[in-house]
């Protein structure tokens, strides 16, 4: 069974990144909201 | 329940059965039955993947965590997006090439059969331990709904599981997770509109954000380290990205999810979705629990929220003092909330000051009415330990939603019950006859005696969870149980997957003292630490690598593997 590109950003390496950066995003998020309303 | 509740809620399950029915038609191949004849898209794989992990215990005890202790459980899904990326560059494209039906084949093609056979016997133990849980927590919504004995309830929802499961395999698995996810999506959003709908008109949505907040309702991160603080962003980062790339990379329950998948990219696609996607959701839930606290700001809940430890404590003398303790500082805690919002909207910081050291303090005096009434559950010869986190949102629901929308709940809670129940019993059925029966029972046997097989396990593994369904009163906070139990053997598992793939040297004996020894570590942090069960799999994993790699290095000759026993599989 071959190793296809993803359908988006190119290489799986970028796509990989992506959601590293998404996490990182994700988790920001969850700390101002925490400070906000603390 | 009213009757319109009831047609939403048979509607529903009927037609989760019927559908699985209907996609699970044509499974009369082995590898159709175990791996839907590799056709599945990665929406579906995604889905269900998702519906496999959120069982009916997410719904339930999440929401009641959140109620008592906060968003802090979020912390615990940090780590899924580290994890799914090392399975996607990793994992995935081994297992799929190797076409397995298993994750634990590949271990013997890499060292050796008592190393599968090793892998396989500790996911039967785990994954058969958590099948009964996932069926005793719908058990436990109509037990106290409509008063039917749990037993009963178990029953039911596993003759329906078990129906589809048996005949369509992982493909009626699979679409009706598809099917499932819709109506607890659907579900979750009409949940937390309606919560903030039955909010006094005074109270805001930004008001009860701000109420939940000052009552540390809202405290999705938790930056301080404590080895035995469950919940916080280093035992989420760190601990659960083990957990999940045990759970994942060496579950077959997940793992057989992806290898359905029609291509590599489809199966990564799944994974990554996932990624994105839980965490929100993981969110979300958690947050219509502290949308539930702060609606009972308001309304009074009582003292306890399981009614039949509550009538029976009522009985007793001590109970007075307890349920006067509760009114008044209910009381309180209703002015002080009033009062807080009110001085918010002045902006004047002084009072704001002063009212949340109200708020705070009368919420104190609920926790210890809320203690106290517990305790008494336990010396008036109830359960030891009892908590009733398990029952706060759906004694919400009951009480207080719309008919129809309870219905529609009550569908959500099975839906996710059965679709992480019947993706538990396939893989359970698959690892059962691929790992032991095909591989020590019947080596060489026609494809239809071993879909027969299959067959045979999926229904043993299906009255088996049943059967198991009957221990899970005895444990505590269910969402936490089932975690537990994983964490006792992921460790393991996944420091055998990390040596077959990042230590070429190593070989089988090396690795299968390794696991024992693993497992060892693991129980003894579990039986004799207060440590947070998330840094179990840490433990689990560094113990096997480090006790493989010292045998290789230390004693070459022990590593030597049995020649015969490297049979292609």
């Amino acid at each position: 069974m071959p190793d296809e590109p993803p359908p988006f950003l190119g290489t799986w390496r970028r796509v990989y990144i992506a959601v590293l950066i998404y996490l990182c995003v994700i988790i920001a998020a969850a700390y101002l909201f925490t400070r906000a309303f603390q | 329940m009213r009757p319109l509740d009831w047609i939403v809620l048979i509607t529903s399950l009927v037609s989760i059965v019927l559908y699985g029915l209907y996609r699970g038609r044509g499974s009369n191949t082995v590898d159709r039955y175990l791996l839907a004849g590799k056709t599945m898209p990665w929406y579906a794989m995604a889905l269900s993947i998702i519906a496999t992990q959120a069982s009916a215990v997410t719904f339930i005890s999440t929401t009641g965590q959140s109620y008592v202790d906060g968003m802090r459980f979020v912390q615990a899904y940090f780590g899924l997006p580290i994890a799914m990326i090392v399975i996607c560059a990793t994992v995935v494209p081994l297992f799929q090439k190797a076409n397995i039906y298993t994750a634990y084949e590949y271990l013997e093609r890499r060292f050796d059969s008592k190393t599968r056979a090793l892998a396989s016997a500790i996911f039967l133990c785990q994954r058969g331990l958590s099948a009964g849980l996932t069926l005793y927590a719908p058990a436990i919504v109509l037990s106290v709904i409509l008063g039917w004995p749990e037993r009963t309830t178990t029953m039911l929802m596993g003759t329906m599981v078990i129906t589809y499961t048996v005949l369509g395999g992982i493909k009626a698995v699979q679409w009706s997770d598809v099917q499932q996810m819709g109506i607890i999506f659907l579900g979750l959003v009409m949940a937390l509109v309606a919560v903030i709908v039955l909010m006094p008109p005074s109270v805001s949505f930004g008001d009860a954000m701000f109420l939940a907040g000052k009552a540390g309702r809202l405290n999705a991160v938790t930056t301080h380290f404590d080895w035995n603080d469950r919940f916080n962003i280093w035992s989420g980062l760190i601990g659960s990205t083990f957990l999940f790339l045990s759970y994942f990379g060496c579950d077959q329950s997940q793992v057989q999810r992806y290898l359905t998948g029609r291509s590599i990219a489809q199966s990564k696609l799944s994974l990554l979705f996932t990624a994105v996607v839980k965490i929100p959701m993981q969110f979300f839930i958690l947050f219509i629990g502290a949308m539930v606290f702060v609606f009972y700001l308001f309304v009074q809940p009582p003292v306890l929220f399981q009614r039949a430890e509550l009538s029976r404590i009522e009985q007793a003398g001590a109970f007075q003092p307890v349920a006067e303790q509760y009114n008044r500082a209910f009381e309180d805690r209703r002015q002080a909330a009033l009062a807080l919002v009110e001085a918010h909207h002045t902006r004047d910081s002084a009072a704001v000051g002063r009212r949340i050291a109200e708020y705070r303090a009368a919420q104190k005096e609920i926790d210890g009415a809320r203690t106290a009434a517990a305790k008494l559950v336990e010396s008036t010869g109830g359960e030891k330990d009892f908590t009733d986190t398990n029952y706060i949102f759906l004694s919400f629901v009951t009480r207080h939603l719309p008919a129809g929308l309870v219905g529609l709940i009550i569908a959500v809670i099975f839906a996710a019950a059965m679709s992480a129940s019947s993706g538990e019993i396939n893989s359970l059925a698959t690892v059962t006859v691929v790992d032991l029966y095909r591989r020590y029972v019947r080596r060489k046997a026609s494809d239809h005696h071993y879909l027969a097989a299959s067959r045979w396990a999926t229904l043993f593994w299906g009255i088996y969870a049943v059967t198991f369904a009957g221990w899970g009163k005895r444990l505590g906070s269910l969402i936490v149980a089932v975690n537990v139990v994983g964490s006792l053997f992921y460790g393991s598992l996944l420091g055998c997957f990390v040596l077959a793939l990042a230590f070429r040297r190593v070989g089988g004996t090396a690795t299968f003292i390794g696991m024992l020894a693993g497992e060892a570590a693991i129980f003894s942090a579990f039986l004799f630490t207060g440590m947070s069960y998330l840094w179990y799999n840490v433990i689990g994993c560094v113990v096997v690598v480090g006790t493989a790699l010292a045998i290789t290095y230390l004693a070459p000759g022990a590593t030597a593997t049995t020649p015969g026993m490297r049979q292609p599989v």
